[in-house]
């Protein structure tokens, strides 16, 4: 009876056999699909746009060259700044106004006479040509950036390719404290381990030394294409790339739009996504039970109470914002004529926006975080460029067809990200929203101090950051 | 998932609302409680131990050589930015329009000239709660047998000036010379607002319009006037209210040619989302209709895309002004921008703004002129932080009804069209409410003869009711 077993039970095992494999292969395949259509990444579709004047457009082949840029005065661009700081006409402030009713005029009155006695912009111009400059056409338009290499790489160390992007009412300039710590590290202590960089920082198309565009509708997904052709141009196939404020969107819609070009996303600014009756009630469990909604404490200490600092705050911070994303022409007229104003309107932000408390006194505690010389140096740059307006439009090229910035968030950020959160950021963003959009952070950290300018008022704090960032990305 | 969580805000809402009026049903008190007049001391340093000169001077509006030189070197040197192609106004001023008005302005322009037509009505100044007080005070040329003028006080807003009211006064003055007829002649008093035009600024915080309405209030006391009646809009419309509110017995009638209300619950929310289908439901009128919706569009999306310029001056109005201050081509930008706009927000879709369409280019900078040679851009725009800073609706006086006889002339284009049915729940006897024709948010500057015509519809109302509640 064995014997007659034995035949059907082979035939039985060579069934399952085929059959087995077959099943596994089967439900294997379809798990593997299900699984990889999930994490299957959206991107942002890239585009292509042109931003040049529409007469100079032509049909031929765009120049590709880089050429190298020096900023330059000359003494008449220096005495007609010096006429004009000169002619300025004053109001005096109520009493008793400190920063509330925005920037003090009795102290303005101080910023000037520095300006205008003390202040060397030849010196300064000097100083910004310590880094080397290009410019190079992309899309219609000149592009400005720096590009600096560390000056020695010891044999068998790799270098990595950093994009640095600024915002408003910032510019390049405010890298250039944390670029020798980032492409030169050992050399200011800052850590062991072999992770160097070259850093690239360009200017956004109206911004500073980068042409502004002629064309409706420059926002930052164009910009995002024009600095991945960028790095492209300069031979870089996959880099790291960093940002606050306009900056923190770009480099997140470049790390949405080309993925495999971005090896790590650095942020020290998280727009906050889109509100929901969901958030709201979050929010409002969230001050009595943190930890129910994944607020750690920091979180709580940092966010809450609510109304005063997300509501209240922001209100009492966004005047130029509304007015810049409705009318920038109107609004940056005047300060491309005066340049005292021009100086009131950005430095009120320099002081607000690195401490909130700065309003209650009566320097705006500028001068507690900044050198005169390095806030007047970014001022120039917007004075010398004429380029307050076309900054200004940024905000209503982008606002205006996203009013709360979250048409991108549906499209996930997969590549490696890491938060530096500062305590005076403007609005804090806890991790568990950031995650929404930002699938795949990787490091989060309270940082101990600082605001919202946070390569230019902590680079170094910036830099341990963004380099124990890298170094966890490597090691991935 | 948008669609849920606004049907969670507006249950949000609904439950909130419902909560208030509970609230509200339990512990109201009576509305028709008077705004307690404000009184307070803006000059420098402390209040003196003096009694306060409170004599009324003559004043001349006067300009120098320099200070024209002054203006003309910096138009000069003026530094103006490319507009994007195409753009129009939808960037706010477009420079190359603006290139030519800044031509105009110093080729044609006759500043000596404007200084002569604004010194042909009499003004004057005087000291009120600390601060030097400016006013044009018109009497009429001739008064029939037997009849009285009117006491008439007209306040501007921002960014306008008293020179808005230089067309209308004529024709409120002497009606019978322009074909109004002479029932009703009035004697008008326009005062610039203390931190506009040649009315000093306050230097202390908190002067708000129940701070200029108390101000005002003591100026037609000194000026001897018992009973009077009030005109105005924009600031001019909170302004007259609150001098309504703070002394309904001694305004005998307030006209207004824009109203805002503060106060928006769930009716008026309501009747945003169903008043286009059920207007009756809600007393709209077909015109109420028409000028309101579709509201996201004429509502909601207008506030927003006009609003910018308020949210910054409320916050941060010494820098905002500063450059303003320092630029006349900056200044001449910002303030055209809303003469343009808000006189026709379809202007936006023009080369030039539609400027020149309803005002001469001479009107329109000497208006400018008026801020720029008073330095007023900045403490103009502190206003709004004085008034606006605590929040709408948190004020006592937006929360108290105006009793007294109020006409409202509602023009078509305005910034926000408010019906008669909102505006009644503030302005509790509405004696006259119409729709005008045409014309926007400057009314006396624009259509001089339509709001001189309501006014005195209005007045006659105004006087026949108490006539005949007299018998």
């Amino acid at each position: 009876q064995a014997i007659l077993c034995l035949p059907r039970s082979f035939e039985y095992s060579q069934k399952n056999a085929v059959l087995v494999p077959a099943a596994a292969l089967g439900v294997g395949g379809m798990l593997l699909y299900c699984l990889r259509s999930g994490r299957r990444m959206e991107t942002i579709d890239m585009g292509d746009g042109w931003w040049g004047a529409s007469e100079r457009r032509f049909k031929g082949k765009e120049d590709a060259s880089i050429r190298p840029f020096k900023v330059e005065t000359s003494d008449k661009e220096i005495e007609d700044l010096h006429r004009r700081l000169d002619q300025f006409r004053f109001t005096p402030h109520v009493e008793g106004a400190a920063f509330q009713y925005g920037f003090n005029s009795s102290y303005l009155r101080k910023v000037v006479d520095y300006w205008r006695n003390q202040f060397d912009w030849h010196k300064q111009v000097e100083e910004l040509n310590k880094y080397p400059h290009f410019h190079t056409t992309i899309e219609g338009i000149d592009i400005h950036f720096i590009h600096v290499k560390p000056s020695y790489v010891p044999h068998g160390q790799a270098v990595r390719p950093l994009l640095l992007v600024h915002g408003w009412p910032g510019s390049f300039y405010e890298f250039y404290k944390i670029i020798p710590l980032l492409t030169e590290p050992a050399k200011h202590g800052l850590n062991e381990g072999d992770v160097v960089f070259e850093v690239i920082c360009p200017s956004i198309p109206g911004y500073g030394f980068s042409e502004a565009p002629h064309q409706k509708e420059f926002d930052s997904i164009a910009t995002a294409r024009i600095f991945h052709k960028l790095m492209n141009r300069l031979g870089f196939k996959k880099y790291y790339i960093q940002g606050g404020d306009w900056g923190s969107r770009i480099t997140t819609n470049m790390a949405q739009m080309l993925p495999q070009s971005v090896k790590g996303l650095h942020l020290n600014l998280v727009f906050i996504a889109r509100q929901s009756l969901g958030r709201l009630i979050r929010i409002m469990l969230g001050a009595y039970v943190p930890w129910l909604v994944g607020f750690s404490r920091e979180d709580a200490r940092r966010f809450y109470p609510f109304m005063q600092k997300n509501v209240y705050d922001v209100l009492q911070e966004s005047g130029y914002l509304h007015i810049q994303a409705t009318k920038p022409d109107t609004a940056g007229c005047g300060l491309n004529d005066s340049p005292v104003g021009l100086a009131a309107y950005i430095l009120e932000k320099f002081s607000t926006w690195t401490d909130k408390s700065f309003r209650n006194r009566d320097d705006g505690g500028l001068e507690s975080k900044y050198s005169l010389d390095e806030l007047l140096t970014n001022v120039m740059i917007y004075w010398v460029t004429s380029s307050i307006v076309s900054s200004m439009r940024y905000y209503k090229e982008n606002f205006s067809k996203d009013p709360d910035l979250s048409a991108h968030n549906r499209v996930g950020v997969y590549v490696p990200t890491g938060i530096a959160a500062f305590p005076q950021e403007i609005v804090h963003v806890p991790r568990v929203w950031a995650k929404d959009v930002y699938k795949n952070i990787i490091s989060y950290t309270y940082m101990p101090r600082g605001g919202h300018f946070a390569a230019f008022e902590e680079p170094k704090l910036l830099a341990q950051d963004i380099i124990q960032f890298v170094q966890k990305v490597e090691q991935l | 998932e948008f669609c849920s969580s606004l049907v969670g805000i507006m249950l949000l809402e609904v439950f909130l609302v419902l909560g208030t009026l509970l609230l509200y049903f339990l512990f109201s008190k009576k509305k028709e409680e008077t705004l307690p007049f404000k009184d307070g001391w803006w000059g420098r340093g402390q209040k003196p131990v003096t009694k306060e000169d409170s004599s009324i001077r003559p004043f001349k509006v006067e300009t120098t050589e320099e200070e024209l030189s002054d203006l003309f070197r910096r138009l000069d040197q003026a530094r103006f930015t490319e507009p994007l192609e195409n753009s129009c106004f939808h960037y706010g001023m477009n420079s190359v329009h603006l290139r030519k008005v800044v031509s105009y302005w110093k080729n044609q322009f006759n500043w000596k000239k404007q200084v002569e037509v604004l010194n042909k009505y009499p003004q004057f100044k005087t000291k009120i709660q600390g601060i030097d007080i400016h006013f044009v005070h018109v009497k009429p040329p001739r008064l029939p047998e037997g009849q009285a003028a009117k006491p008439l006080l007209m306040v501007h807003g921002w960014p306008g000036s008293f020179y808005e009211f230089y067309k209308i006064i004529p024709l409120l003055t002497d009606p019978a010379s322009h074909g109004l007829g002479d029932e009703h002649i009035f004697e008008v008093i326009c005062p610039s607002i203390p931190g506009y035009g040649f009315s000093e600024a306050p230097h202390k915080k908190d002067f708000n319009s129940v701070s200029a309405a108390s101000v005002f209030y003591e100026l037609m006391l000194r000026l001897g006037f018992n009973e009077f009646y009030t005109q105005g809009g924009d600031w001019g419309w909170l302004i007259c209210t609150n001098l309504a509110q703070i002394a309904p017995n001694h305004v005998k009638g307030l006209h207004l040619n824009m109203v805002s209300v503060s106060k928006l619950g769930l009716p008026q929310l309501l009747s945003v989302l169903l008043g286009r289908y059920f207007p009756g439901l809600f007393g709209f009128q077909d015109e109420d209709v028409r000028r309101m919706f579709p509201f996201l569009k004429k509502g909601l999306y207008r506030i927003l895309s006009e609003s910018g310029y308020a949210h910054i001056q409320a916050t941060k109005p010494d820098t905002v002004g500063c450059g303003l201050n320092d630029s006349p081509v900056g200044l001449a930008a910002y303030i055209l921008e809303k003469f343009s706009s808000w006189t026709d927000m379809e202007f936006h879709n023009l080369e030039d703004g539609g400027l020149e369409r309803k005002f001469s280019l001479d009107d329109l900078l000497t208006n400018i002129m008026i801020y720029w040679v008073s330095g007023c851009i900045v403490s103009s725009m502190r206003f709004y932080k004085e008034n606006l800073q605590k929040g709408i609706g948190t004020q006592k006086h937006e929360k108290l009804t105006v009793q007294v006889p109020t006409g409202i002339a509602s023009f078509p284009n305005e910034i926000l069209h408010i019906p008669q049915a909102w505006a009644k729940n503030k302005y509790t006897n509405i004696v006259s409410f119409h729709f005008m024709p045409r014309g926007g948010h400057f009314a006396a500057f624009e259509e001089p003869e339509l709001l001189a015509k309501d006014i005195l519809q209005f007045v006659d109302k105004v006087e026949k009711e108490q006539l005949w509640k007299k018998k």
